[in-house]
Order: structure tokens, then C-alpha cells, then sequence
């Protein structure tokens, strides 16, 4: 029998060659163009799913989910069906972001264009979904230059400008906390802006800048910029990193004890890095985007009970409430116009007021016309050891309108060209 | 043992290519795709003349890739709107930096040279990611795309028909893949052969060594650097993760998946790999483990890549 007709013809190596192509067969499915139904709408998102920015951009995928059903169950986008089409951005190579970007709109032919977490790949897409006359909102890339010098007619965003940020805490810090600010600033262009943003507000309030470090992004080790702060003795110690470089050097700063003798804040405070923190590492200032806690908002309770059943019991984010609105803002703004055109859509949407059900936040949220940023509220506030809830980690002291710490749009460097 | 007529690879390589935007979009791909595959099949076949017809390798070829990006993008924004110039800066640009690195590091060997030329290429690519004013930092280099090029008589508008995009990079492709192929079949491409089989024996012919690895080097990064402007023109942005590191690295496994010793071999490597980020990353988030699975198998069991198994297979 081992030399019969079987075991002469099919060798060990043509069984291994039937194994691999019956592999590769796996993946040629999508080769086959699906020819997909006219009566579906589709919406695109392109954002990180590996890499550092994974979790921000998971956590958007799940806010789109939500909403991408609730849209469903209430008629879809003109009377048809939404289908939401998600690409991996990767965290850092742009070229990949717009290849993505690229493939949902030329390939896919999505009608909207959502994403993307990093701010170099929100730019880069812009001018993707520019070139191809999509509409686009920007989930999370806070660069002011995306509604600024970057801006194009069809691009708007959700989340707020870096510019925002800091104009909405420099107030509180300056009046409550003390004049003298020294800053640890991660050395890339989102720290450098953050920190320019805190200086413009120092200069007008007439306070003193006595130090500032950069740390290079990724660094494990803040000791010599924490002694240096020390040293300076300043009023305000000032973090602006991200991720897990906040939660390293917030680490140290209480391990030093800074946090006894200085009063540490900084900009954007994000629930994924004060989850990651021991209790007592929970310190600062800081603001929020958006913050699950609202009791005396309409809706809130319901959309954290939704995304709780999703996440296994966890409580949404910013980054969940960036991907339900930008998606929710497609659907309402195609229905009111009834149509997909994005020429159309875009001039609608200048100065669209969000719908409390999709806005939860105060101060009725709206698009605002000149440089297309959402005008939200802004949390400012302080972390706390522990909450009423597990991850009630946020204290919110005060709600700061977006209108009152945006720029005025004559100065955002942000120059509209209306579509030809 | 039958062999293929020669050039019959080259000539349904070529076949392939001419046609691709009228096939791609049936297979399910688009447009965009192909460029991506023809710019970063350059790369690697640029880092294959260096690795796998002069033996030595490179892990900074990003470098010199994003010097290329950054040409174009400085160019654009801040010179003056012309593609043909912006390029022409970009491959200058790489090539002069080249020259000067290559020459501080061409004596030395093996892992020691790979070292340095990751060691400079993180110096260029810190060098884009902080000098924020000029080069926008780790947001990129935006604010500026291709521009219709000009011929006199006609235009060839390249950003608003991705098509005629395709084919000026396929232009510029043949162009460097052509001038390639002629420099290794010249004596100074013999030469290279001979420094890759033994450096001992080549230096004792009077062969003077480190001249032609510098010259391999500079000609290498020459048409990387090319291939970095075609890549800025491709996406119209300039981002500081062209000339970092792992993108050297993907030029590596390009070049070693598809073939360090076959002509075309980097250019196969450059379609699977794309092609397979594009498609496997769609489904799964996983994607990078299947093509890190893919290239451990490709060198545990055929090291010369995806064009050695088929050049066996019709030898046998």
C-alpha cells in the first residue's frame, strides 16, 4: 500500500501546497467585488485599531456601532439602511491612513467620511475627502489646524481644538492655583501647541512662566524634569502629555511628592488614562471632553446604559460620545436635507444645532459656521481617588461654554474655499 | 531543464502593470492601490540593489524615502507649485545626504553598517519630527498637493484622474527600473556580484571595494528617494513616519519576501505585502500577525523569497 497509486501521486509536499491555497482562499473572498445594494447608506470610519491609539479608536468604533443601530431602528438615512465600514488607520503611518481613506471612499464609495483619532492622519484625510467631495467629521485629532489653516469646505469636527482646551482651564488655575507655571510638555507638535495655548493665556493674565521641559514621547523616566520642576518652585506644575506618558509621569510627580507641595494640572484629561492610575496617583486639574456623570442632563442615563451592555459593563468615554455624535450628526443632517450631497449637507450643517438626544451636554452644542468646529461644553474639573461609582474618577467643577474660549474665527488662520 | 524564453518575466511584469487600472477595480482594488504597490515596489527594488546585488544591508532606507517625501512637500509648499521640480528636489535632495552619510560609513561591515544607517536615519526623521515651524512636526507637512504638470501641449492633470497619476509613476518607475537593470548588467554591476560572493577575493583583483559600495549606496538611494517623491505626490502629505525606522524595515521584508536575488523578486514582495495589509487589515485587526506569519514562514522555508520558489520550480 505504500507504494500504491495514493501515496506516489500526492506527496507530502502537494498536500502542503492544497493546505496553503486552501488558506489563501480564506482571504480571496474580498477579491470578489460584493456588488452591494443601491438602498444601503454607508458610512466610513478610519481609525487607529492598533498601536498606541487603539483603545481611542475602539472606543469610537463602539460610539458608531451605537448609533449606526439607533439610526437603523429609527428609518436609517432616507428611508435606507446604514451600514458602518470600519479600516484600520494603524497609529502612525499616515500613508496607510489615507490609503485607508482612499479605499472606503473610491473603492467602497462610502457617502460619509468619519476619523480619524491622530491628528496628522485628520489632516491627511481632510485633504483626502477634499479631493474627493466627501463629507468628512474629524472624531479626535485635536490639532488646531484642522479647523484652521487646514480647514476645507466639507471638513467639520467634533472634538475640541487644543486651543479650546487650554483657554477653558488657564482661567481657573490662574485665579485659584497661583501666577507661577512651569510646564512638562511631551516634544511633538500636539504638547508644543498645547503649551503655546496656556503661554497666549499667562501673557493676558500677566502671570509668569518660571520653567518648562520637553520629554521626549514614550518616555518612561520624568525624575530629572520633576527635580528641575521642583526646584523652580512654581505655583502650578503643568503636564500635557498623553496616554500612557500622562500616566507614567503622574505617577512619578506622586511618588516625588509634588502633588503636596505644588498644585498639578494641564490640559486634556482623557477617563482611559485616570482608570489606569492608582488612586492616589488621581491628581489635577484638568478638562474633559465629555464626561459620562451628568445627572441633570436629558439622555446621559441612556446612553451610558447603551454603551454599558456593549463594553462589558464599562462606562463611556469622551472617545465614545466623539463617535456617536459625529455618526448621529450624518444621519440627522442627510434627513433634514434629504439628500446625500455633500455640497449640500456641508453648507446645512454650518450652524446645525446638535439635538439634545445626541448633543448630552448643556449648552445645545452646534457646528459653528466660519472654521466648522463643534462648539461643546467643556468640562473643567478635578480627578478624585474614587468616586460614588467605580469609575466616577471625575469631579466636574465647572461647565465652560465652547463659544466663550474658542477663537473668534478671523483668527483660527482658517481661509473657507467654497466648493466650485 | 526547460527554460522560459528570456525575458518572458519582465515582459507579463510589464504586461501586468501597463494594464492594472483596468483590471484593479474588477478584482475588487482601486486605482490608488496600484500606485501604492508600483512606488513601494521601487523602494524595495532600490534597497535590493543594495541588498541583494551588492550584499550589503541597509535599515535606513527610510531616511533617504522620506528626504524624497519631504522634497516634494517643501517644494510644493513653499518653492513653487511644480511637480516635475518638486521631485527633482526631493531625489536630490536624498541623493546629496546619501553621498555624504555613505561616505562616513562605507568601510564599515554587516550588522555594524546596518546599525549606522539605522542610527542616521533616526537622525533625519527626529530631525522632520521636531523642527515643527518648517516641517510641521509629528501633524505632518499639509497645505499642499500635486500639481498638473505642464507638456507644452498638453496637461497632464494627475490630481484630479488617478489614472493618469498611475501611469506617471509607472513612467518614472520604468524609468529607474530600466536604468537599474542596465547598471547591473554593465561591468560595474558584474563588479557588485563579485563584492557580494566574496569582498576578500574582490579586493585582492584590485577591485577598490568601498568606492563601489559607496556608489551602490548613492545609486540605491537615489532611486528610494525617488520612489519617497512619487509616495509624497501619491498621498499629498509629507508625514515623519516615512523616515523612521520600521518603515526601513518594511522595505526589508518587501525585499527578502518577494526575492533578494531575483530582478523582479521586491517588486512581488511589495504587491503581497501591500495588498495584503489592504485586504486582511479590513477583516481583522490582526492583520500584522498574518504578515509577520507569512514572512517567517517565507524565510524558514524558501530564503529566497516568493520568485525563488517559482524560479525552482520551472528549473526542476
Amino acid at each position: 500500500m505504500a507504494n500504491g497509486v495514493f501515496s506516489r501521486n500526492i506527496g507530502r509536499r502537494t498536500v502542503i501546497k492544497g493546505a496553503v491555497a486552501a488558506g489563501v482562499v480564506q482571504f480571496a473572498s474580498p477579491f470578489i467585488h460584493t456588488a452591494r445594494a443601491a438602498d444601503i447608506v454607508k458610512i466610513g470610519l478610519n481609525d487607529p485599531l492598533t498601536g498606541t491609539y487603539a483603545e481611542l479608536g475602539k472606543n469610537e468604533q463602539i460610539g458608531c456601532e451605537l448609533a449606526v443601530e439607533q439610526i437603523n431602528a429609527k428609518g436609517g438615512i432616507l428611508g435606507r439602511k446604514v451600514e458602518l465600514l470600519v479600516e484600520d488607520s494603524t497609529s502612525a503611518d499616515t500613508g496607510t491612513a489615507v490609503q485607508k481613506g482612499r479605499k472606503l471612499i473610491e473603492r467602497d464609495n462610502v457617502d460619509f467620511l468619519l476619523g480619524n483619532v491622530n491628528s496628522a492622519m485628520a489632516i491627511a484625510l481632510g485633504q483626502v475627502s477634499n479631493e474627493l467631495k466627501r463629507l468628512h467629521i474629524v472624531t479626535g485629532g485635536h490639532t488646531d489646524s484642522v479647523t484652521g489653516s487646514d480647514c476645507h469646505w466639507n471638513v467639520f469636527r467634533v472634538c475640541n481644538t487644543t486651543r479650546m482646551e487650554t483657554n477653558s482651564v488657564a482661567k481657573t488655575l490662574f485665579t485659584k492655583y497661583g501666577k507661577r507655571w512651569y510646564f512638562i510638555t511631551p516634544d511633538y507638535a500636539f504638547g508644543h501647541t498645547l503649551q503655546q495655548g496656556f503661554e497666549a493665556s499667562l501673557k493676558a493674565f500677566g502671570g509668569t512662566e518660571v520653567g518648562a521641559d520637553l520629554s521626549p514621547l514614550g518616555a518612561t523616566d520624568y525624575s530629572s524634569y520633576l527635580i528641575k520642576a521642583q526646584a523652580a518652585n512654581p505655583d502650578v506644575i503643568i503636564f500635557l502629555h498623553a496616554g500612557q506618558d500622562m500616566i507614567n509621569a503622574l505617577k512619578q510627580a506622586v511618588q516625588f511628592g509634588l502633588d503636596k507641595r505644588f498644585h498639578i494640572a494641564g490640559a486634556q484629561q482623557e477617563l482611559e488614562v485616570l482608570n489606569a492610575l492608582s488612586p492616589n496617583a488621581r491628581i489635577g486639574t484638568w478638562v474633559f471632553e465629555w464626561y459620562w456623570k451628568q445627572p441633570n442632563v436629558p439622555h446621559v442615563a441612556e446612553f451610558v446604559a447603551e454603551i454599558k451592555k456593549r463594553t462589558g459593563g464599562k462606562v463611556p468615554t469622551a472617545r465614545h460620545w466623539f463617535g456617536y455624535a459625529s455618526t448621529w450628526t450624518c444621519a440627522l443632517i442627510a434627513n433634514q436635507e434629504k439628500s446625500l450631497d455633500a455640497v449640500k449637507l456641508a453648507k446645512a450643517l454650518e450652524g446645525f444645532k446638535l439635538p439634545p438626544e445626541v448633543a448630552l451636554m448643556p449648552n445645545e452644542p452646534f457646528y459653528r459656521a466660519g472654521d466648522h468646529q463643534l462648539m461643546p461644553s467643556l468640562y473643567v474639573g478635578h480627578a478624585v481617588e474614587s468616586g460614588s461609582e467605580p469609575e466616577d474618577l471625575f469631579h466636574v467643577d465647572e461647565v465652560v461654554k465652547g463659544t466663550d474660549v474658542a477663537l473668534p474665527v478671523s483668527e483660527t488662520g482658517c481661509h473657507m474655499v467654497a466648493p466650485s | 531543464m526547460t527554460r522560459l524564453p528570456k525575458h518572458s518575466t519582465s515582459m507579463v511584469v510589464w504586461l501586468l502593470l501597463l494594464t492594472l487600472p483596468f483590471w484593479m477595480s474588477a478584482i475588487g482594488g482601486y486605482t490608488a492601490l496600484g500606485s501604492r504597490v508600483v512606488v513601494l515596489a521601487l523602494a524595495a527594488m532600490s534597497l535590493n540593489f543594495l541588498l541583494g546585488f551588492t550584499g550589503v544591508l541597509s535599515f535606513g532606507h527610510a531616511a533617504y524615502f522620506g528626504l524624497g517625501v519631504y522634497g516634494v512637500g517643501l517644494t510644493l509648499k513653499y518653492l513653487l507649485p511644480n511637480t516635475l521640480v518638486g521631485i527633482a528636489v526631493g531625489v536630490l535632495a536624498g541623493t546629496i545626504a546619501a553621498a555624504v552619510v555613505g561616505a562616513l560609513i562605507v568601510r564599515l561591515r554587516g550588522v555594524y553598517f546596518a546599525m549606522v544607517t539605522i542610527a542616521f536615519g533616526q537622525v533625519f526623521y527626529f530631525i522632520a519630527y521636531r523642527w515643527n515651524t518648517v516641517t510641521g512636526g509629528d501633524d505632518g507637512l499639509s497645505g499642499w498637493r500635486r500639481v498638473p504638470i505642464e507638456l507644452g501641449v498638453t496637461r497632464l492633470d494627475i490630481l484630479g484622474n488617478d489614472k493618469a497619476f498611475y501611469y506617471l509613476v509607472l513612467f518614472c518607475f520604468a524609468g529607474a527600473v530600466t536604468a537599474m537593470a542596465g547598471l547591473l548588467a554593465s561591468p560595474f554591476g558584474r563588479t557588485l556580484l563579485a563584492i557580494r560572493e566574496n569582498e576578500r577575493r574582490a579586493r585582492f583583483l584590485g577591485i577598490p571595494v568601498d568606492q563601489h559600495i559607496w556608489l551602490s549606496w548613492v545609486t540605491s538611494c537615489m532611486f528610494v528617494s525617488l520612489a519617497g517623491a512619487l509616495y509624497a505626490l501619491l498621498n499629498n502629505f509629507a508625514d515623519p513616519h516615512d523616515l523612521r525606522w520600521d518603515q526601513s524595515g518594511d522595505f526589508v521584508i518587501m525585499a527578502v519576501l518577494g526575492g533578494m536575488r531575483a530582478f523582479w523578486g521586491p517588486l512581488i514582495g511589495a504587491a503581497i505585502f501591500v495588498v495584503l495589509q489592504d485586504y486582511v487589515s479590513s477583516q481583522t485587526e490582526n492583520w500584522m500577525s498574518f504578515i509577520g506569519l507569512f514572512f517567517i514562514l517565507v524565510v524558514l522555508f524558501f530564503p529566497r523569497g516568493v520568485l525563488g520558489i517559482l524560479r525552482r520550480k520551472s528549473a526542476s
